[in-house]
């Protein structure tokens, strides 16, 4: 750092307020920018980190609240002022023409000055800002923006802050679609032009970026600023979190009962749930009163069952049975009346009904379930109220005329709500978080738990690996379409968790030299993770049954619970023999192909093989795995 | 209308705190209540426009010429009920004209076989299935309404011209005449049955399950499938009412002038169109109501009467109620985003 003395102020704002209708985004705010400066900008979800960013730049007018730009009060009316002033935003998802080519979009704002443009001299400035920024090679400057990647187009924002030659540039949540490697080149860029004394202010919530790069932080919660110009270097992650929250993160979940789902009847069985083309190969089993979670990558196939359960979805295989019986609805209606309730994962598009009233919405799976004429609301009046109860809804807000005009979190809590209305047996909820900020999340939590606590069997999907192993007692995991392992949460952590969604791209082809590894050798080879005297096994092939280790896809076992508890607890890159000497075992650890660990690959052969050489068969295994990613 | 865009509503709405909404006092907040009703709103402007003629005409408000309003609106309102439906769901319906007068044409073909109450059943039936093909092809095969009811109007048209023989056909029976103008507690059986169909209507929207699923399915018909309403039925539903509900009107009209006409009912739709938006509805759908329609189809009709009888060219009326249209959609756009903000 440089000496951190006199850095100039270029812009500070206090008192900022800004409400939209009657929610509040900005109640007091304030920031203070520097010259040379990186200023991470910090909050929760909904905490009025973007709403502040666009009142820096011009883009919204604040209700209240003092700005001053280069020591003079600043009032901004339209961007354009803010652009003439030097103020950029560069944005999370782009504002780029992507008709135009990369010239004409990094001076898109000289075209809206009068006169003619000049392209020679806008190509050769471009030219030299990105050469300046060490970029020159990155960007092709006369083709569409339309073609280039999301780095690129970002690359083509800051860009065009620089043409402005803008002294104060906003970075709004700029790493959310890049990759590591991007990512540390927009660092690189960050820092250049810091140490070219601009202001720089970086939106973000991803704290490790903020610990890599900036110099300052501000903190905004509900609105209001709770921490104000703290250095970087004197902060650590808990307080930075316990800033963002206000409380300890570690409550948010709630303690877990112990799991004793074998003893509770079962509610809905999956098995080889087929929907083509997301859907392959799906079993799982919901136990009455059960949290389950539905785990994997984005695109693997998880909501996608949720909705051929549902019958949202063509199913093309497989059977579901509810309560026993066999289960197949075609429309969802007919699986509403069975007991099924579902809510998807984007609610203003899938949920929310924005011209009925919020007792209507409520009331809207009533209204699908009900057969009949007429609407027997009234018939439903008592669970209403039991409902707001636990809402924690006035009732004169049921007549609200929109449900637009509450927050995400409790948008998603009527939505469950109107669900429960039906006393359903099983409730299907996909990203059930989503677009709620931290601090709501909880209660959130505790109504699933409530719900579960009722007796009625829940399923989540989410991609928040950290929320699932918090709140679910068991998370089946999905990848490529496929159910590959059932575990208890308590087992499981967010790594093991990644590594066993892994897409089943990188799978195949383990998969097929497993395959290849048994039958050359007639033994058994399996892939898995080895930790703490357990075994999580991620595939086996077996060519010769005398050589079956004793798990299968997907387990989680006990080294004394396999036929190879010698080889596992060793675990040298060397055949190892069991106590009874009836099977020979080699454990090699891989690695992928930027070397991190994949686990570990092992060769399970019978007592009357010629084992090979080890060292050369440990180095063909480790090649497999290091070869491809 | 997209003052904020659904990425910001969440961030947004997060700080809100429940209770605070209402803390105007109580007669104020009545007022509000009543100003946010556009149905109010719309009711005081078509009060607005009668006070005004009847200063500018003195024979405005004579008895006489409100029934020769009320009559006026029968043949128009009617057929905006079918219309109300079609846009509340997010439709719209083109061919309404067009099946007034090819199922007025049709009636007048078979009254002399059938006699007259089969003779209307007939008629009633065939636009009810006109209807319904028009609502298949736009909810089961996922076709533009705009499209599909253009077509059908075109056709209908052209089945006009072909089953007349491009005449007006004039045997239809006194006894319809009669029955029209029959006084059920001092108002024509016309003006009673449209008062009648706006009732059954406004009931059927606000306190059926069909009614509320054709609110949903305009306001966001992918929630309303996930909550197990029937979404592809109700889409449909509208289309039959509109047809069924366009040769109800081409009887009534029929029973006036004791003749039907293969260019009966021409430009009909988009009276109707205008009557629904003047009462209020988006034509995005989920947002409108019925009664709000029924005060837009007595605004443009008070506007018709009123410069006939203050003696301006009848060629002036078209802007007259062009203006109007745009006006009221103008006030409405800038009332309710001050109501948003």
């Amino acid at each position: 750092m440089q000496a951190a003395a006199a850095k100039e102020t270029l812009f500070t704002a206090s008192g900022v307020e800004k409400s939209f209708g009657r929610t509040r985004a900005l109640a007091d705010a304030s920031i203070t920018l520097r010259r040379g400066e990186i200023h991470a900008l910090l909050g929760a979800n909904g905490a009025g980190k973007s709403t502040l960013s666009r009142v820096i730049c011009g883009q919204i007018r604040p209700d209240a609240g003092d700005i001053a730009y280069r020591g003079k009060p600043f009032a901004i009316r339209r961007a354009r002022d803010a652009i003439d002033a030097g103020i950029s935003l560069v944005m999370q998802e782009t504002s780029l023409a992507p008709d135009l080519s990369v010239v004409e979009n990094i001076f898109l704002p000289e075209l809206g000055r009068p006169g003619l443009p000049r392209f020679g001299e806008m190509r050769r400035k471009a030219e030299d800002i990105l050469s300046r920024l060490g970029q020159r090679a990155q960007l092709p400057l006369d083709g569409d923006v339309r073609a280039l990647s999301a780095a690129q187009r970002q690359l083509v924002e800051i860009a065009k802050a620089l043409a402005l030659e803008s002294d104060l540039i906003i970075f709004d949540e700029p790493t959310a679609s890049l990759s590591p490697g991007e990512v540390e080149r927009l660092f690189d860029i960050m820092v250049k032009l810091r140490d070219e004394g601009r202001a720089l202010a970086f939106v973000s919530h991803r704290l490790e970026e903020v610990f890599a790069v900036t110099d300052k932080v501000t903190v905004l919660r509900e609105g209001r600023t709770v921490a104000a110009d703290v250095a970087t270097a004197k902060l650590t992650q808990t307080e930075l979190i316990r800033h963002m929250v206000g409380r300890e993160l570690s409550q948010i979940y709630l303690e877990r009962a112990p799991s004793e789902q074998t003893q509770k009847p079962v509610v809905l069985e999956v098995e080889n749930l087929k929907s083509a083309p997301l859907v392959r190969d799906v079993s799982f089993s919901l136990h009455r009163g059960e949290i389950v979670g539905l785990g994997g990558l984005v695109g693997a196939g998880r909501s996608e069952t949720l909705e051929a359960i549902f019958g949202l979805r063509r199913r093309d295989g497989g059977a579901v049975r509810l309560n026993g019986k066999p289960f197949a609805p075609r429309k969802p209606a007919q699986s509403i009346r069975a007991g099924i309730g579902f809510v998807p994962e984007d609610r203003r598009r899938q949920s929310i009904v924005p011209d009925l009233s919020v007792r209507e919405n409520l009331l809207l799976a009533h209204l699908g379930a009900h057969r009949g004429f007429g609407l027997a609301y009234r018939r439903r009046d008592e669970k209403v109220s039991e409902l707001l109860a636990m809402l924690g809804l006035p009732a004169d807000r049921l007549l609200d005329a929109s449900m637009l005009n509450f927050s995400g979190g409790m948008q998603q809590k009527i939505i469950i709500a109107r669900w429960l209305m039906l006393d359903p047996d099983v409730i299907l909820l996909d990203e059930p978080t989503k677009g709620v900020d931290i601090g709501t999340r909880s209660s959130i939590y505790a109504m699933l738990r409530a719900i579960a606590d009722r007796g009625v069997a829940v399923l989540i999907v989410s991609s928040d690996f950290d929320e699932l192993l918090g709140i679910c007692e068991r998370v089946v995991v999905i990848s490529d379409g496929m159910s590959i392992a059932d575990m208890p949460s308590a087992v499981l952590d967010e790594e093991k968790l990644t590594l066993l969604a892994a897409p089943r791209t990188s799978m195949e082809r383990n998969v097929r030299f497993l395959r290849d590894l048994a039958a050359t050798y007639r033994g058994a080879a399996f892939w898995g993770l080895i930790e703490d005297e357990k075994l999580f096994c991620l595939k086996v092939a077996v060519a010769d049954q005398r050589a079956a280790p004793g798990f299968g896809d997907g387990a989680a076992v006990d080294f004394a619970e396999t036929r190879i508890p010698a080889a596992l607890g060793a675990a040298k890159s060397q055949f190892v023999s069991e106590a009874d000497g009836s099977l020979n075992t080699l454990i090699v650890d891989v690695a992928g192909s930027r070397g991190h660990a994949m686990g570990a690959a092992g060769l399970v052969l019978p007592h009357d093989t010629e084992p090979p050489d080890a060292g050369q068969l440990a180095a063909v295994i480790q090649a497999h795995y290091a070869a491809h990613d | 209308m997209p003052l904020m865009t659904d990425k910001e509503r969440p961030a947004m709405a997060a700080n809100e705190t429940i209770g605070t909404a209402y803390a105007s006092p109580p007669p104020r907040q009545a007022l509000k209540w009543l100003t946010a009703r556009l149905e109010v709103r719309m009711l005081l402007l078509a009060i607005l426009i009668a006070v005004t003629l009847s200063f500018a005409s003195p024979y405005f408000l004579t008895t006489i010429n409100v029934l020769n309003l009320l009559d006026q609106s029968v043949v128009v309102g009617i057929v905006a009920i079918g219309m109300t439906f079609v846009i509340l769901t997010g439709g719209i319906d083109l061919s309404v004209g067009a099946v007034a007068g090819l199922t007025g044409i049709i009636f007048g073909l078979v009254v002399p076989e059938l006699g007259l109450p089969v003779g209307a059943l007939v008629a009633i039936v065939a636009g009810g299935l006109i209807g319904l093909v028009s609502g298949v092809l736009i909810s089961y095969f996922g076709l533009a309404a705009f499209v599909v009811t253009l077509g059908m109007m075109s056709i209908g048209r052209s089945l006009c011209y072909i089953f007349s023989g491009g005449i007006s056909i004039s045997n239809i029976p006194e006894s319809l005449s009669d029955f029209v103008y029959t006084k059920v507690a001092f108002i024509p059986m016309n003006v009673f049955v449209l008062l009648v169909l706006y009732l059954l209507a406004y009931l059927y929207l606000g306190y059926t399950k069909g009614g509320r699923t054709i609110y949903a399915i305009g306001s966001n018909a992918e929630a309303a499938r996930t909550a197990g309403l029937n979404v592809v039925g109700y889409a449909i539903l509208p289309y039959v009412v509109s047809g069924a509900l366009s040769a109800v009107s081409a009887l009534l009209l029929a029973g006036k002038i004791l003749s039907v006409d293969p260019l009966a009912g021409n430009l009909l739709e988009l009276d109707a169109i205008a009557a629904v938006v003047i009462g209020g509805a988006s034509l995005f759908g989920g947002r409108g109501s019925i009664i709000g329609t029924l005060i837009g189809v007595f605004i443009m009709v008070m506007i018709r009467n009123g410069l006939n009888l203050m003696g301006v060219s009848p060629f002036w009326q078209g802007s007259a109620i062009g203006a109007i249209i745009i006006a009221a959609v103008l006030v409405e756009r800038l009332v309710s985003r001050r109501g948003a903000r």
